[in-house]
């Protein structure tokens, strides 16, 4: 999700501000747990494995907002095992409607900027990964390596950081906060076919319980001197869709029947 | 007036010793300017200089100014160290004449070119009042309210640092005001003879849009056909829903034309995201691009996204001092791309988003905070986009009722359909 709407928040830009999260390294020499114990640990602490697949499908609503632009809009994302996912942002007050979806091994977009897109190579790696509906639970078949790169300070706390490795892509590198185990930070390089790749990070918070699990539900991202804030206000699991829920869009089909 | 005024006052200036309180504002300015580059450089080491070095270089030298031109000389060598474009310092005099406020968005309707060091009338908008006034393509703005624009014109054309599309804004101000109310303006006409015209000011041409933060801006989008010819214009990458939609129809509508033309004089940009997606309707590799932007902390390709209703034949793209921004992006990566030809005059040579600010010594400070190259390898900031086939408005061709950069690329079109 952050690297889908990264792509809108750099290719929407009109003017830019840089900015930099701020990071101290805390340079301490301790044995480190490796990265599986901290991973798993934070499986446990928002709610255990059970938890996670007691669910079979999931509607999330928030928000999305660009603040340097002004720019504030609606979220909706339905989600399903094992990496169906359909997204639609609604940025009311610019009359801008974005939606993507993933599933099926596909991924797709339709940005009004860009117009419809079926995605390849790395971004479309990186969205099914990210599409994963049990992300946490299954990172095992996600990355090909995690290791655990050392301790940062972060906002005043102490984290793990450890380095996830996929198959096709660049490693994103997550933060855990020692005493909670809950994730702070991600530093990743996002990847699109029309923009490049890009650095990223974004700040983890306000974790709230839905249905069992701790979910952050605030997401705030800094690319390419733009920031973005996701603020997720609900979560309702195991709902009834449409079954044509997650089917790509008439342009979207048309450009696969291309392919 | 005002400006022979700022004249005359610099003059003085030159000569007298500079009050503490002056002192004090040219070295705020001087700070300003230091730290804006400082922080908001693409590069981290700004132009490839110890940045923290040129600060105490030039500390001294500010400190030591005994005029303002004086410490605006060396605020531009401090700049000047950059050796790049859109970094300038301008006089408070031209930054007031820049800067000129109009009051509202009200407009006659009258889109003009400085030709000649004159303000020609280039378009008259469908309906409005200047139309309705019979104002016509060709005539020469002499005065509005009673205030002559060749004194203004003469000041910003004399600075090298003021660019064609500032100073073409600087005086189409000057013809705005709050919708409702009215402007008396002299012309020259057709004959050369004085026309004294009381114009209405009505809301601006299209459609209000209204994008985050950005003020409320009229967007309107035409497309036609000329002969078996696409035309299509539009004045800003703004109202993207519509505009993406309007322009995908028109390339659409035009599936088996002879060719298409893309009119973005006097387009000054917007969404840089929207050029992307247009370009996408000419090009069929996802492998493309149209250039890369520079900023301090991450590198952004503008990769084409090939679209359903791809149009094959021959592209002309017509831009002039006034396309700026996202306009050359379009225009120079579809020229590298070799994907169309490009008539008129050069562009506006800003396709990168620029601030002026005004200094707290009253000068004004314009600065860009990211590089832009062009597929082909060039910056187009402080180079623009040259023109394929260079052709010149004039007023001659205005007043008889021709547009000879459009004539231009709907020649070469119909000799591409020949030669096919």
């Amino acid at each position: 999700m952050i690297r889908k709407l990264a792509l809108f928040a750099i290719a929407g830009m009109t003017a830019f501000a840089a900015q930099q999260a701020e990071t101290a390294a805390a340079p301490k020499t301790e044995a480190l747990p490796k990265a599986e114990t901290i991973l798993d640990h934070y499986v446990e602490v928002t709610g255990g494995k059970a938890a996670y697949e007691g669910r079979k499908n999931e509607i999330a609503t928030g928000t999305f907002e660009l603040s340097a632009q002004g720019l504030k809009g609606s979220m909706t994302i339905y989600s399903a095992p094992p990496d169906k996912t359909y997204r639609v942002i609604n940025l009311e007050s610019a009359g801008i409607k974005i939606e993507s979806g993933t599933g099926n091994g596909i991924a797709w977009e339709t940005n009004p900027m860009l117009g419809p897109r079926v995605l390849e190579g790395v971004e479309k790696a990186q969205n099914l990964r990210e599409a994963s509906f049990n992300a946490p639970v299954d990172w095992r078949s996600l990355y090909t390596k995690a290791e655990t790169a050392g301790v940062e300070t972060i906002d005043g706390h102490e984290c793990y950081k450890v380095v996830l490795t996929p198959a096709e892509g660049k490693p994103s590198t997550k933060y855990y906060d020692k005493k909670t185990g809950l994730q702070v930070k991600e530093s990743m390089v996002t990847s699109s076919q029309q923009l490049g790749d890009v650095p990223a990070e974004a700040t983890v918070s306000d974790y709230k319980e839905f249905n069992g699990i701790l979910v952050p539900t605030k997401i705030v991202t800094s690319i390419a001197g733009q920031e973005f804030t996701i603020t997720t206000d609900s979560i309702k699991i195991n709902q009834d869709f449409p079954a044509d829920r997650f089917d790509p869009p008439a342009d979207i089909k048309a450009l696969l029947n291309k392919k | 007036m005002r400006s022979l005024a700022g004249i005359f006052l610099a003059a003085v200036s030159a000569y007298a010793q500079l009050s503490a309180q002056q002192k004090q504002l040219n070295l705020e300015s001087f700070e300003k300017v230091w730290t804006t580059i400082r922080d908001k450089h693409w590069e981290k080491n700004p132009g490839g200089l110890d940045w923290n070095a040129i600060h105490r270089e030039f500390l001294p030298k500010i400190e030591q100014a005994n005029s303002t031109e004086q410490a605006r000389g060396l605020m531009r060598e401090m700049l000047g160290r950059l050796k790049e474009t859109h970094f300038a310092i301008f006089p408070a005099n031209v930054y007031e004449d820049v800067d000129a406020e109009s009051g509202g968005d009200g407009t006659p309707g009258i889109d003009l070119r400085i030709l000649g060091r004159q303000a020609v009338v280039t378009d008259i908008d469908p309906g409005s009042p200047a139309e309705k006034a019979g104002v016509k393509r060709g005539w020469v703005v002499e005065s509005v309210n009673g205030k002559a624009l060749a004194p203004a014109i003469e000041t910003l054309s004399a600075d090298p640092e003021i660019h064609e599309i500032t100073l073409e804004r600087a005086i189409a101000s000057r013809l705005t005001g709050p919708s409702g109310g009215t402007i008396h303006a002299v012309f020259l006409d057709g004959a050369d003879r004085e026309r004294a015209v009381d114009l209405a000011l009505g809301d601006p041409r299209g459609n209000p849009s209204k994008f985050g933060n950005l003020p409320t801006e009229y967007v309107w989008f035409e497309s036609k056909k000329i002969g078996n010819t696409g035309y299509i214009r539009f004045n800003l990458f703004l109202d993207l829903m519509r505009v993406m939609s309007e322009f995908s129809k028109a390339v659409e509508d035009c599936k088996n034309c002879d060719g298409i033309i893309i009119d973005l004089r006097g387009n000054p940009g917007g969404i840089a995201g929207m050029v992307m997606g247009m370009a996408g309707f000419f090009v069929d590799r996802a492998d493309e691009r149209l250039g890369t932007m520079y900023l301090r902390d991450a590198t952004i390709k503008f990769g084409i996204n090939p679209r359903m209703g791809l149009f094959k034949g021959p592209l002309a793209i017509v831009v002039d001092g006034s396309s700026a921004s996202s306009s050359e992006i379009l225009a120079g990566g579809l020229k590298d791309l070799g994907r169309a030809r490009i008539f008129g005059t050069r562009s506006a040579a800003a396709a990168l988003p620029s601030m002026i600010e005004k200094l707290p010594n009253g000068d004004g400070f314009q600065y860009a905070i990211a590089n832009y190259v062009s597929e082909g390898g060039k910056p187009l900031e402080g180079n623009g986009v040259i023109p394929d086939v260079e052709v010149k408005l004039t007023r001659q061709a205005l007043l008889a009722g021709h547009d000879p950069v459009v004539d231009a690329a709907l020649d070469w079109i119909e000799k591409q359909r020949v030669q096919k």
